[in-house]
């Protein structure tokens, strides 16, 4: 536990320390809120920025996620992850520590949204919302930055990594019922929608702000992010032999 | 024994990486050298753990690299060629997560005792993104000393440093040896070995062509090495007491027991075969012909290389 620890300190750190990417990534997603929220000529709901947010929430958090990998693919090539196997701590610290900053990073940008979101006009009406949209944006994120940087450990180079993600993350979003609701969908995204894991998060959080708990989503959402956290460690050990 | 292997093989595909070596290192500073792709690198993977044998044994320590793989990790420290520290922090603070990650118990004390060891306490705060190579190749030697390993091993740590900085490096490393760690180092280059390993072992295609220490590997190849530098083609010589050694481009390089009685003879050779002769040099072997003699294979299609390397010339002009 104390190395998974040593290892999120360190990402954190080195985060911290480069403050270009530490502001453009807190100010990305706002500005996606803003755009997309305010300034997109459709609007598919009446209060179109009420029912964005949860969208752009989520979307913050996969973008962040799968973004998250590249940190796993530099430690590969530049040597890192060779010298950390070779020390005396369990060796799946790494991935842990990994994950579980990735996410961590991912929730930072999250409350950007959230207090963009509420200077806008947004209504938090019930005291849940808040805690329980971070425990799904949490579980969320441990999904796919267990999925990232499973895909990083099987990719050799950064290329690859970063053709993956982009192939992965826009499709992902846009398929998703981030953008309008189920009704006014096509019959065919309606299926995709439906089906992307993406939905499950922001309908839950949706389900949030309208003051419902779906317990169907979460459930669902924790189920999928064991099996990846499974595989993640499956595929860690058989890459580091 | 810090290490032993038996037999030790890798493949890569059907690629054979290492080819059954068996090593023995005890306390002293061992050094595996070989040209680029020799398998070095994958030995020391195999043995720090980070790569699984195809066949064989190894033993850091007394313990098996494959079923104690966590004992080794606690007495080895591994620092690869690539000279990875994190360059956003500073040099504390990249020792200090080694000292955390190896659970060592008075961290803060021995954080500044290795770095004191490494000459780096004055700029121990900066941030590493400021450190010279040499700095750098110092810190992770500090990260690799943090916990008192047995065993350290080094994958080419003089890679890319300038010379007064391969020096400082080789003396850190001396130093260690004498407080009773064993160095297992890996290089290509021969001077360097010469002079600072107690043993070494010459690898080829994966496999050891040469164990000893390099005194007596140079003296087994003679007492003298000459060098002639000659144009034209070589087509073989048959002197009693002159061996061919090896061809480096036009220099073809002999040895004997006594050069100086050597020389004229091989002149006059030379010229009957048609060579033009433009120097001849007498010398004392170094591990570069050592190296000739052993991995000589390859050399004896010199003419071949040769044509290789000059087009190779003619194209970068």
């Amino acid at each position: 536990m104390k190395g998974v620890q040593y290892y999120f300190e360190r990402d954190l750190k080195r985060w911290i320390r480069s403050k270009r990417a530490v502001f453009a990534s807190l100010v990305m997603p706002a500005a996606w809120l803003i755009f997309v929220g305010l300034a997109l000529p459709i609007r598919f709901t009446n209060n179109y920025l009420d029912f964005i947010t949860p969208g752009i929430l989520v979307m913050t958090m996969l973008f962040a996620s799968l973004q998250g990998g590249t940190l796993l693919i530099f430690d590969k090539i530049l040597g890192f992850l060779n010298k950390f196997l070779a020390l005396p701590v369990p060796r799946e610290s790494i991935l842990f520590g990994k994950i579980l900053f990735i996410t961590f990073r991912g929730l930072l940008q999250s409350t950007v949204v959230l207090g963009v979101a509420v200077l806008l006009g947004v209504k938090i009406n019930y005291f849940t919302t808040i805690p329980f949209t971070y425990l799904v944006l949490f579980i969320f994120g441990i999904l796919f930055s267990g999925i990232a940087t499973t895909i990083a450990l099987l990719v050799d180079d950064y290329d690859s990594y970063a053709a993956i993600n982009s192939m992965a993350s826009m499709p992902l979003f846009f398929t998703s019922s981030a953008l309008m609701p189920y009704e006014v969908m096509p019959h065919w995204l309606r299926i995709m929608a439906s089906l992307n894991p993406v939905s499950y998060a922001i309908d839950t959080v949706r389900g949030l702000f309208a003051g419902t708990f779906l317990l169907n989503g979460i459930t669902v959402l924790i189920a999928m992010a064991l099996v990846v956290l499974m595989i993640s460690v499956y595929v860690f050990r058989k890459a580091t032999v | 024994m810090s290490v032993k292997t038996y037999e030790l093989t890798k493949y890569f595909n059907k690629r054979c990486a290492v080819d059954h070596i068996n090593l023995e290192v005890g306390n002293e500073i061992f050094g595996l050298l070989g040209p680029n792709g020799a398998g070095k690198t994958t030995t020391v993977l195999m043995l720090t753990t980070l790569l699984k044998p195809s066949m064989g044994e190894a033993y850091v320590c007394g313990f098996d690299v494959l079923k104690e793989a966590k004992k080794v990790r606690n007495v080895i420290s591994y620092v690869p060629q690539d000279m990875a520290v994190d360059i956003k922090l500073t040099g504390r603070e990249n020792v200090l997560l080694f000292a955390k990650l190896y659970g060592v118990a008075d961290r803060k004390n021995k954080v500044d005792e290795v770095l004191e060891l490494m000459g780096l306490s004055e700029r121990a705060d900066d941030r590493v993104n400021s450190y010279s190579g040499g700095m750098r190749r110092r810190l992770e030697l500090a990260q690799a000393l943090v916990h008192e390993p047995q065993v350290l091993f080094l994958d080419e740590p003089t890679l890319g440093l300038d010379v007064s900085a391969r020096r400082k490096m080789w003396e850190h490393i001396s130093s260690l040896k004498k407080k009773g760690v064993t160095i297992f180092i890996t290089t290509h280059y021969m001077d360097e070995a010469d002079k600072f390993c107690d043993r070494v072992a010459i690898i080829d295609r994966g496999k050891i062509v040469a164990m000893d220490s390099p005194a007596k590997l140079k003296n087994s190849i003679g007492k003298d090495v000459i060098t002639a530098s000659v144009s034209g083609e070589f087509k073989g010589l048959n002197i009693e007491g002159i061996t061919f050694l090896g061809r480096e481009i036009d220099n073809i390089k002999f040895t004997a027991e006594s050069g100086s009685e050597a020389l004229p003879l091989l002149s006059e050779a030379l010229s009957r075969q048609g060579l033009k002769v433009h120097s001849l040099s007498v010398r004392e072997p170094s591990l570069d012909d050592v190296f000739l003699q052993k991995v000589g294979t390859q050399e004896e299609q010199g003419s071949f290389d040769d044509y290789k390397f000059r087009t190779l010339l003619r194209r970068r002009k």
